[in-house]
């Protein structure tokens, strides 16, 4: 009984610290009160919120819009590390095997720069520490001197075996986008097999993964249709959610926009999906749609987190909306800095 | 005569002492209770008011709310007792 108790009074306290964290979040209206400042406007904004230390710190080192980048990343890439130490016993195993992204993410970064032959410093300067590897192993990862050398220091990673059979091809065409594929293929499929080891909670871990591969298979769908790509894309899409490959695959394959959605909305049981779904029907920009998409993807989430209060889904609800604030930032930051105008950028602003 | 008395004077001292047992399950049950109650609420106030120290007088508050179950045990078992 001691045990059960004080394992959920851990759970009852990092669950309400990330719901109280996510209160903190930056909300609509200051969004709307920054699409209408200039770039040191929104840089002095944000140096009064959560982002000062980062600011103050990177301020002597940076300015402009590099100093608001690299303050974002190093702000996510702290949160994520903090909240992996502040998260009790089972949370710390799957927030861990969701931050594992981000291993991705800096590795295929660390390899586009090595191919491009950019300076360990720039490549450094996009790197987002937030996952597995750290500071320190990535400091070691761009010190080497070839793409393959990269590859080799990351044996006895989870990752290591997709990467030692894709990056041969990678490096002969010169493109990364089919390793990256296959590592976030790979990414998912260790997910769900993480959420179904026996771990306590991971049904609902597998709920949100679920989710998360049928929101991007979706817009994965959305994106092809824009490109217009109709043959083959089983190898685009991921495995593992509520529809099959070979489901989205026949999806893929329908000329019409609105036989498409039609068909989508005869697959999907989702309510708030079905109604944005209905909603993008007159959209054409891919921005609005993706960005209508991620909006149900975290709504749905929240909902979830609602239901299961003291699981590891209100940690995912705070990681994701964390992710989401850096992104809307970074889009303002670089928008103001290219003299987009602000209805124009709210339109990329997932708020 | 005799064993009527010492009778009635062991059904009081056992009167008295199932009163006592109660008045310590009233004082004991409900000190359970308050503990149970006030795990979750505890562990959510000290995780609130880590975030934001404002917090502590309303997450205090909120904490000691479940101390009523224990103060009716309390004044259940003066009940019994006096």
């Amino acid at each position: 009984m001691a045990g059960v108790s004080s394992g959920s009074a851990q759970y009852i306290y990092a669950c309400t610290r990330l719901r109280v964290r996510k209160a903190q979040l930056i909300p609509r209206e200051d969004y709307l009160r920054m699409l209408n400042m200039s770039l040191p406007e929104i840089t002095r904004f944000i140096g009064e919120t959560t982002y000062r230390s980062e600011i103050d710190e990177l301020g002597t080192s940076f300015s402009g819009i590099n100093l608001v980048e690299v303050a974002l990343s190093w702000n996510l890439a702290k949160e994520y590390q903090h909240i992996l130490e502040l998260v009790p016993g089972d949370l710390k195993h799957f927030t861990a095997s969701y931050l594992r992204r981000w291993d991705i993410q800096n590795v295929v970064t660390v390899l586009r720069g090595k191919m491009q032959k950019m300076s360990p410093g720039k490549i450094k300067e996009v790197l987002v520490p937030a996952g597995r590897l750290d500071r320190v192993a990535l400091d070691r990862l761009i010190a080497e001197e070839s793409p393959e050398r990269v590859a080799e220091a990351l044996k006895g990673e989870r990752f290591y075996p997709v990467l030692e059979r894709e990056l041969p091809r990678a490096l002969e065409t010169g493109s990364f986008a089919h390793l990256e594929n296959e590592l976030y293929k790979s990414y998912y499929a260790r997910l769900i097999a993480d959420a179904k080891e026996g771990v306590k909670g991971g049904d609902i871990f597998l709920k949100y993964i679920q989710l998360e591969i049928d929101i991007r298979n979706i817009q994965n769908l959305f994106r092809l249709r824009a490109g217009d790509v109709h043959e083959d894309v089983r190898e685009l899409l991921i495995p593992g959610g509520s529809f099959t490959v070979d489901e989205l695959q026949r999806l893929a394959g329908l000329e019409n926009q609105d036989e498409f959605i039609d068909a989508l909305k005869r697959q999907v049981k989702m309510t708030p999906l079905l109604n944005a779904l209905e909603e993008i029907r007159g959209k054409t920009a891919l921005h609005g749609i993706e960005v209508a998409l991620t909006r149900v993807q975290l709504d749905q989430m929240e909902r979830m987190s609602k239901r299961y209060a003291f699981s590891i889904l209100p940690v995912l609800v705070y990681l994701e909306k964390k992710k989401y604030e850096v992104a809307n930032l970074r889009a303002l930051a670089r928008g103001k800095e290219t003299g987009l105008p602000g209805e124009r950028l709210q339109g990329y602003l997932v708020m | 005569m005799v064993d009527v008395a010492t009778t009635l004077e062991i059904a009081q001292a056992s009167q008295a002492g199932m009163s006592a047992v109660g008045a310590g399950l009233a004082v004991g049950l409900t000190g359970v209770g308050t503990g149970i109650a006030e795990m979750g609420i505890g562990a959510a106030a000290v995780g609130a008011t880590a975030e934001n120290r404002d917090m502590f007088g309303l997450a205090l508050l909120f904490t000691v709310i479940p101390e009523t179950i224990v103060i009716f045990g309390l004044v259940v078992a003066l009940l019994l007792l006096f």
